[in-house]
C-alpha cells in the first residue's frame, strides 16, 4: 500500500463480509420456510427482505471500499479527507442498523409500518427498495459524500485515468438511478415501470460499469499489463454494456401493462447483453496468458478470472435463456427467475467484491505473501454449493413452468407437492454455502496476521 | 480503434441510448391511461395497503416480486370477492394450515385491497398470464353434474385427482367422506347452513334439479 488513507477500505470490507454472513444465514431461514413457514419468529417476507437488502448493502459497501482503495492509487495521492470517509462509513452503518431494526419491528407488528408524511415509516413494501423514504435520503447523502470525497481526490492531482473515470462514472450513474425509486405513484404499472429503472439499470448498467473498471484495475495490479490496452477493451466492454443494457430494460416491460413494442425492444437488445460479458471473460484470459512474470497473488487472479466467468454464466447465459418474450411469457415470475438471480448476483458481484478484497487486502495489511489455502477452500465451498443451488432451483423452475404454466396445475399444489424435494436440496446446499462463507470470514480476519 | 475513439463511442453511445429510452418512456406514459381502468381513490388506498403489509415480500404482481406465493394480478377473476375478503383478513380460519399468515388486516383495508386487485386484473398485460396450452380439454362426453361443476368453476377452489385449486378441500374422495346427497344439496345452496363460517360461496341460482345433478356427481367420488 502506497497511501495511508487507502486503509479506510478495510472498514468497508469488514462490514461487507459480516453482512454477507448475515445474508446467507437468513437465506437459509428463508429456504427452510418453504417447508415450515412458521418455524421462525419472522414471516417469510421479512426474512426475504433482510436477505436481499443485506446482499445489496454489503455489495455496495464492498464497492465503496474498493473505490476508496483505487482512487488514491490511480490519482497517486492521499484521499482528500479521511475523517469524511470515516464519518460516511459510520453514518452508513448507523442508518443500515436503523433500517434493519425497522424491518424486524414491522415483521413482529405490521401495524407499526404506519404512514408518516405520506410514506411508510419502516418499510416501503417494494422489492429490493424496501428501505423507507427517510433512509433513501440518508443513503443518497452518504453516496454523495462518498463521491464528493473521491472527486476531490482526483482533482488534487488531476490524473483522469480511464479506470477511475469509468469507476466514478458508474458510481454517479448508480446514485442517479436510485432516484426513480423515490416517489409514489398511484398506478401499479407506473410503480413497476420506475422500479425497474432502479433494479435493472443498476445490475445491468451502472454496476457492470463498476465491474469492468475494477476488472481492468485488478488485471493491471496483478499482472502489470499495459494500462492502455486494458483501457481500450474496458471502453469497448462498457460501451456494449450500455448499448445493450439500457434498452434491454424492455425485457421487464413485456407484461406489466406497457405497450407491445417493448416486446421487440426488450427482446432484441437484451439478447445482446451477454456479448460484453463474454468479452470480459476473453479479456481476463488474454491478459493472463500474455503475462510472463510470475504472479505472487495467485488467489487474487484466480478470483478475478472466476468473477469474469461466472458473470457471463450467471447473468449472460442464465439471463438470456428466458429473455425472449416467447420464453418469458411462460417462465416470468417462476423459480427460473430465482435461479438466474442467484447465479448472476453471485458471479457478477459477490465474486467481484471477494476478488477485490483478496487483491487489495494483502497490501492494506502490509504483506507480500499470505497463506492462500483457506481462500481457495472458501471459494470452492461457495462456488460448488452455489452451482448446486442453481441447478436445484432451475429444476424447480422447469417443473413449475411445465406443470403450472403449461399444464394448468395450481400454484400451491406444485409448490407443496412436486417441488418439495427441490426445496429440501436447496436448504442442504445452502448449508454448504454457509461453510464457505464462514471460512471466508475467518480468513478475512486472519489474512496477513499469521506466517505465510 | 484508438482509446479515444472507444471512449467517445462509449460516452456518446450511452447518451444516445438514454435519449431513446426517455422518448420511449414518454410515449409509454401516454398510453397507460388507455390500457387500464381509471384509478379511483379506493384503488389508490388499496395499493397503499398492499405496500403497508409488504405483500410483495411473498407474492408476485404482474409477475414481479417474490416467488413464495401465487401471483395476484388476476386473482379476482377466478375467486369471488367475498371469499377473497375473508381469506385476506384471516387466512388461517378459511384454510387451516395455509402458509399465509394472519397479518391483522381490517375489513376496510381488505375492501380497498380488493378494489386494487380488481383494478390490476383489468390492466392490459399483453396476454399474461397465458392460458395453459397443455391443459386437458373436456372432449369426452360430460354428465350433467360434471358440466355444472365445470360451468360454476368449482375447480377454482377444489381439486379432483390433482387438478384444480387448493382454497377448499380436495374432493377426490368426497363421496366416501360425505355420502349424503341431501347434505350436498343444502351445502351447495348455502354452505353456512351446514358448515358454520364456511368461506365457500353460496350457489343460490342453481335449480333443485341442477343441485341434485351436481350433488349426485360429487358423491360418486369414493
Ligand atoms: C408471509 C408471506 C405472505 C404475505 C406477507 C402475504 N401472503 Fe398472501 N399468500 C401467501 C401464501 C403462501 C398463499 C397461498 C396460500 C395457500 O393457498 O395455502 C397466499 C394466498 C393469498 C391469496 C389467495 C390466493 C388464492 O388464489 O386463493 C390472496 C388473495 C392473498 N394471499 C393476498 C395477500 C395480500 C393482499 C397480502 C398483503 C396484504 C398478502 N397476501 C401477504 C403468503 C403471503
Ligand atoms: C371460492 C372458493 C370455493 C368455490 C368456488 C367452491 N368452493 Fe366448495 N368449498 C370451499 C371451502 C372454503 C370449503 C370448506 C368449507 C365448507 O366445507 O363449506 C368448501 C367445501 C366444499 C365441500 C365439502 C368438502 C368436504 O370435504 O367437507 C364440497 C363438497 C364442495 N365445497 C363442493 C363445491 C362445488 C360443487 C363447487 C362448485 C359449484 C364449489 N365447492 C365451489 C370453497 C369453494
Ligand atoms: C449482473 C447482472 C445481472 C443480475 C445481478 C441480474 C439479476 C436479476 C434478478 C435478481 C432478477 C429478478 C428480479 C426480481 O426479483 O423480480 C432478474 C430478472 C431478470 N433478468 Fe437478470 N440479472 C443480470 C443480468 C441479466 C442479463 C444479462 C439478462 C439477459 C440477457 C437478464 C435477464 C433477466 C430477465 C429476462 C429477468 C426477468 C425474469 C422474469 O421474467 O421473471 N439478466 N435478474
Ligand atoms: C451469495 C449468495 C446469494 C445471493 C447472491 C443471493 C441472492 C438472492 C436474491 C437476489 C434473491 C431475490 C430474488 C429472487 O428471488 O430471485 C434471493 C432470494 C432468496 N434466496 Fe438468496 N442469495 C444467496 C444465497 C442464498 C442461500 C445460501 C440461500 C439458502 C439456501 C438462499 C435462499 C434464498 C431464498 C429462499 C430466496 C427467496 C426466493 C423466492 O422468493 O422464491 N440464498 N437471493
Ligand atoms: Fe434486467
Amino acid at each position: 500500500m502506497q497511501y495511508k488513507s487507502q486503509k479506510i477500505a478495510q472498514n468497508f470490507y469488514t462490514a461487507a463480509v459480516l453482512l454477507f454472513l448475515v445474508q446467507v444465514i437468513v437465506g437459509i431461514v428463508a429456504a427452510l420456510q418453504f417447508m415450515w413457514p412458521d418455524f421462525f419468529f419472522l414471516n417469510f417476507n421479512t426474512v426475504r427482505t433482510l436477505h436481499i437488502n443485506a446482499l445489496v448493502v454489503w455489495l455496495l459497501m464492498g464497492m465503496m471500499g474498493a473505490t476508496y482503495y483505487v482512487v488514491p492509487e490511480e490519482s497517486e495521492t492521499e484521499l482528500w479527507s479521511v475523517p469524511l470517509a470515516n464519518l460516511q462509513f459510520w453514518a452508513t452503518v448507523f442508518a443500515v442498523g436503523l433500517v434493519i431494526i425497522g424491518y424486524i419491528v414491522m415483521g413482529i407488528n405490521p401495524q407499526a409500518n404506519m404512514q408518516v408524511f405520506g410514506t411508510n415509516l419502516l418499510n416501503e413494501g417494494r422489492e429490493y427498495i424496501e428501505a423507507p423514504r427517510w433512509a433513501d435520503v440518508l443513503i443518497v447523502i452518504s453516496v454523495l459524500l462518498f463521491l464528493f470525497n473521491c472527486v476531490m481526490t482526483v482533482l488534487k492531482t488531476k490524473k483522469f485515468t480511464a479506470v477511475q473515470g469509468v469507476l466514478l462514472g458508474g458510481l454517479t450513474f448508480l446514485a442517479l438511478m436510485y432516484l426513480p425509486g423515490m416517489f409514489y405513484t398511484k398506478s401499479m404499472v407506473m410503480d413497476q415501470y420506475w422500479w425497474w429503472w432502479v433494479v435493472h439499470l443498476w445490475v445491468e448498467g451502472s454496476w457492470e460499469l463498476i465491474a469492468a473498471a475494477l476488472l481492468a484495475f485488478m488485471l493491471h495490479k496483478l499482472l502489470g499489463t499495459d494500462v492502455k490496452v486494458l483501457a481500450k477493451w474496458m471502453y469497448i466492454e462498457v460501451g456494449l454494456v450500455m448499448f445493450t443494457g439500457i434498452l434491454g430494460l424492455g425485457h421487464h416491460y413485456y407484461w406489466i401493462g406497457t405497450p407491445k413494442y417493448w416486446l421487440w425492444v426488450g427482446g432484441i437488445f437484451s439478447s445482446l447483453e451477454p456479448i460484453p460479458l463474454l468479452l470480459m471473460v476473453w479479456d481476463a484470459f488474454r491478459t493472463t496468458r500474455e503475462t510472463r512474470a510470475p504472479v505472487s497473488n495467485r488467489l487474487g487472479l484466480y478470483l478475478t478470472v472466476s468473477h469474469a466467468i461466472f458473470n457471463f454464466v450467471g447473468a449472460g447465459l442464465w439471463g438470456v435463456v428466458h429473455t425472449l418474450p416467447q420464453v418469458n411469457k411462460w417462465t416470468h415470475g417462476t423459480q427460473v427467475t430465482t435461479a438466474h438471480g442467484h447465479l448472476a448476483f453471485y458471479g457478477a458481484y459477490v465474486l467481484l467484491v471477494v476478488a477485490m478484497i483478496y487483491v487489495t487486502l494483502p497490501s492494506i495489511r502490509g504483506v507480500k505473501e499470505y497463506n492462500q489455502t483457506r481462500g481457495y477452500l472458501s471459494f470452492w465451498w461457495m462456488t460448488i454449493s452455489m452451482i448446486f443451488i442453481v441447478i436445484t432451483i432451475t429444476g424447480a423452475g422447469m417443473v413449475q413452468t411445465y406443470l403450472e404454466r403449461l399444464f394448468g396445475l395450481d400454484y400451491v399444489t406444485v409448490k407443496a407437492n412436486y417441488n418439495l424435494w427441490f426445496w429440501i436440496f436447496r436448504a442442504i446446499f445452502g448449508a454448504g454455502f454457509l461453510v464457505g462463507v464462514l471460512i471466508l470470514v475467518v480468513d478475512y480476519f486472519k489474512l496477513g496476521k499469521e506466517k505465510a | 480503434m484508438s482509446n479515444n475513439a472507444a471512449k467517445n463511442l462509449f460516452i456518446y453511445g450511452s447518451l444516445l441510448c438514454f435519449v431513446v429510452l426517455i422518448i420511449l418512456t414518454v410515449d409509454t406514459m401516454g398510453t397507460l391511461k388507455d390500457r387500464a381502468p381509471e384509478i379511483t381513490e379506493k384503488v389508490d388506498l388499496g395499493k397503499q395497503v398492499w405496500h403497508k403489509y409488504d405483500c410483495i415480500g411473498c407474492h408476485t404482481i404482474f409477475g414481479n416480486g417474490s416467488y413464495f406465493a401465487p401471483d395476484m394480478t388476476k386473482v379476482t377473476e377466478r375467486k369471488p370477492l367475498d371469499y377473497l375478503k375473508k381469506f385476506i383478513m384471516n387466512p388461517r380460519a378459511v384454510k387451516p394450515g395455509t402458509a399465509m399468515p394472519v397479518l391483522g388486516i381490517s375489513a376496510e383495508e381488505a375492501d380497498n385491497l380488493i378494489a386494487f386487485l380488481v383494478w390490476t386484473s383489468k390492466v392490459d398485460t399483453n396476454g399474461w398470464p397465458p392460458k395453459p396450452i397443455l391443459a386437458l380439454g373436456g372432449n369426452k362426453k360430460e354428465s350433467a353434474g360434471e358440466a355444472l361443476f365445470r360451468k360454476n368453476d368449482c375447480a377454482a377452489c377444489h381439486q379432483i385427482n390433482g387438478m384444480g385449486g387448493t382454497a377448499g378441500p380436495d374432493l377426490t374422495h368426497v363421496g366416501s367422506k360425505r355420502p349424503d346427497i341431501n347434505w350436498h344439496m343444502r351445502h351447495l345452496k348455502n354452505p353456512q347452513s351446514v358448515v358454520p363460517d364456511s368461506a365457500m360461496p353460496p350457489f343460490e341460482d342453481l335449480t333443485e334439479d341442477e343441485l341434485a345433478d351436481l350433488a349426485g356427481y360429487l358423491i360418486e367420488f369414493k
